[in-house]
């Protein structure tokens, strides 16, 4: 099940997105009427099946046409995923920011790092060593760099 | 007397690969190292299983001239389910492949360590030399302990999607190996679901239907969800009594990408088309057996790594087997 948690400031409505995107949601009633502009934060969506990819794509496909100016901030990995694999998944829209997957080189713990996509972009897939929050080693990036950042190149 | 896999290759981390799958399978192996002097033992011998290197569209067309030319696609010595073709290309690299007659599997080369991914898939190459190819704990270790769920609505798939999930997360898979195995899960059991139930006249039911529809899974319909882990594999079967499961648009979804071109939102249908193809992308193997008004099974293969890189980049195969 999905949750949204929604706040408008100004012109600007943001919208949270908590849980799993499956069969079961309908953005229109989630999130409503296209606002003149949309920020996603797409941190706490935890997993999104085939069903949901594409209520997602019909749903920001009719915001774009509207012409909702849509940004999606901290998008977890899940999402990540789904921008790298289909092509119109922001459906023309920004990507602000990403969750950036690491794994700890001594007790393989799995952390995220949130960065802006501006900055990856500077960094050219060289992403610094994080510390492990459960055990203080070094934790390395950890997905195909190729792979994950594939949607920064488009 | 032994039965016969025969491997059509030059490669040598092919042939590391044929000798685990042989020996796991039980059977004795032939290697020849171009199609021409394939076809030839083809047609002489009694071959149970073909391992044929498929690298590039030249040589997967070498080797299907040769058949035309010599023994014929459609004669009783060339059966798609025991033909399996090795590429180091992804599948939506080698269309070819999937648009032939000839296609029976697809083999990923990465095969990293040749006698521990051999020996996997000696499993499911024995398996395809069963009568029927069903049933999950054949291709697992020995021993290995299957869970069964029966699902009597739809209703109940989230839950079981979940309790996969947490499953996973108790055997110490990362959080995000679990979420793409319980992803898989979801995409196998939506299918099962609404896919695979057809009419008497083998017309879809539900094609249309939206899959959030609550509906009763009785009889019939009844959706068995089989679970295993090995130790080193998690595998998940859905299991439907329709066997209507459509080779041709099954390959050709599994086998689009949608990463340069655009996806296009079709409203006539209540299905995605994406769920399969994202779950091979993203580290699963799959083994589709069907037969025909009977029975089908679906199932996933995961293999736990310690890093989410291993995970994705592992060892995979796209296997199906067809009774008709």
């Amino acid at each position: 099940m999905i949750n949204a948690l929604k706040e408008q400031k100004g012109n600007v409505l943001t919208v949270r997105l908590v849980g799993a995107i499956e069969e079961n949601v309908v953005f229109e009633q989630l999130i409503g009427v296209p606002p003149a502009a949309l920020d996603v934060n797409c941190k706490e969506i935890s997993r999104i099946n085939s069903i949901g990819v594409k209520s997602w794509i019909k749903f920001f496909q009719s915001c774009q046409a509207k012409g909702t100016k849509l940004r999606f901030l901290e998008c977890s990995t899940q999402i990540v995923e789904q921008i790298n694999l289909i092509s119109n998944f922001v459906c023309n829209g920004v990507v602000e920011s990403v969750y950036v997957p690491f794994s700890c080189k001594k007790c393989h713990s799995e952390l995220v790092g949130l960065f802006k996509t501006e900055d990856l972009k500077n960094m050219k897939f060289k992403l610094p060593l994080v510390k492990c929050n459960k055990c203080g080693g070094d934790a390395e990036f950890d997905d195909i760099p190729e792979e994950y950042f594939s949607f920064l190149s488009r | 007397m032994a039965k016969t896999l025969l491997l059509i290759s030059d490669k040598k981390e092919d042939h590391a690969f044929a000798v685990e799958v042989a020996i796991a399978a039980g059977l004795s192996l032939m290697h020849v190292t171009n199609p021409g002097q394939g076809v030839v033992l083809i047609g002489q011998e009694d071959i149970s299983v073909i391992l044929a290197d498929a690298s590039s569209r030249e040589l997967f067309q070498e080797f299907e001239d040769a058949i035309q030319g010599s023994i014929g696609l459609f004669s009783d010595k060339i059966n798609s389910n025991a033909i399996h073709f090795i590429s180091s290309e992804e599948l939506e690299n080698v269309q070819y492949l999937v648009q032939s007659p000839l296609f029976g599997h697809f083999v990923l080369r990465n095969f990293q360590d040749p006698k521990k991914v051999g020996e996997h898939y000696g499993r499911i190459v024995k398996a395809t030399l069963a009568e029927r190819a069903f049933g999950l704990p054949a291709l697992l270790k020995p021993g290995t302990k299957v869970q069964i769920i029966k699902l009597a609505h739809t209703s109940q798939k989230n839950e079981a999607v979940e309790a996969i999930k947490s499953l996973l997360l108790s055997a110490r898979f990362q959080n995000r190996m679990a979420t793409a195995i319980a992803t898989a899960v979801d995409e196998l059991l939506m299918n099962a679901m609404f896919d695979a139930p057809v009419d008497e006249m083998g017309r879809q039911k539900y094609s249309t239907t939206p899959r959030s529809v609550l509906l009763k899974l009785e009889g019939t319909a009844e959706v068995e969800m089989h679970v295993g882990y090995d130790g080193e594999y998690a595998a998940i079967s859905a299991i439907d009594n329709y066997g209507s499961l459509d080779k041709v648009k099954l390959l050709s979804h599994i086998a689009k990408m949608y990463a340069d071109e655009a996806y296009k939102v079709k409203t006539n249908v209540a299905g995605a088309g994406i769920g399969l193809g994202q779950v091979f992308r993203a580290g699963g193997s799959f083994f589709f057996v069907s037969e025909s008004r009977v029975r089908t099974e679906v199932t996933v293969f995961f293999r736990k790594t310690s890093r989410y890189r291993e995970f994705r980049n592992q060892f995979r195969f796209l296997s199906t087997q067809f009774y008709f």
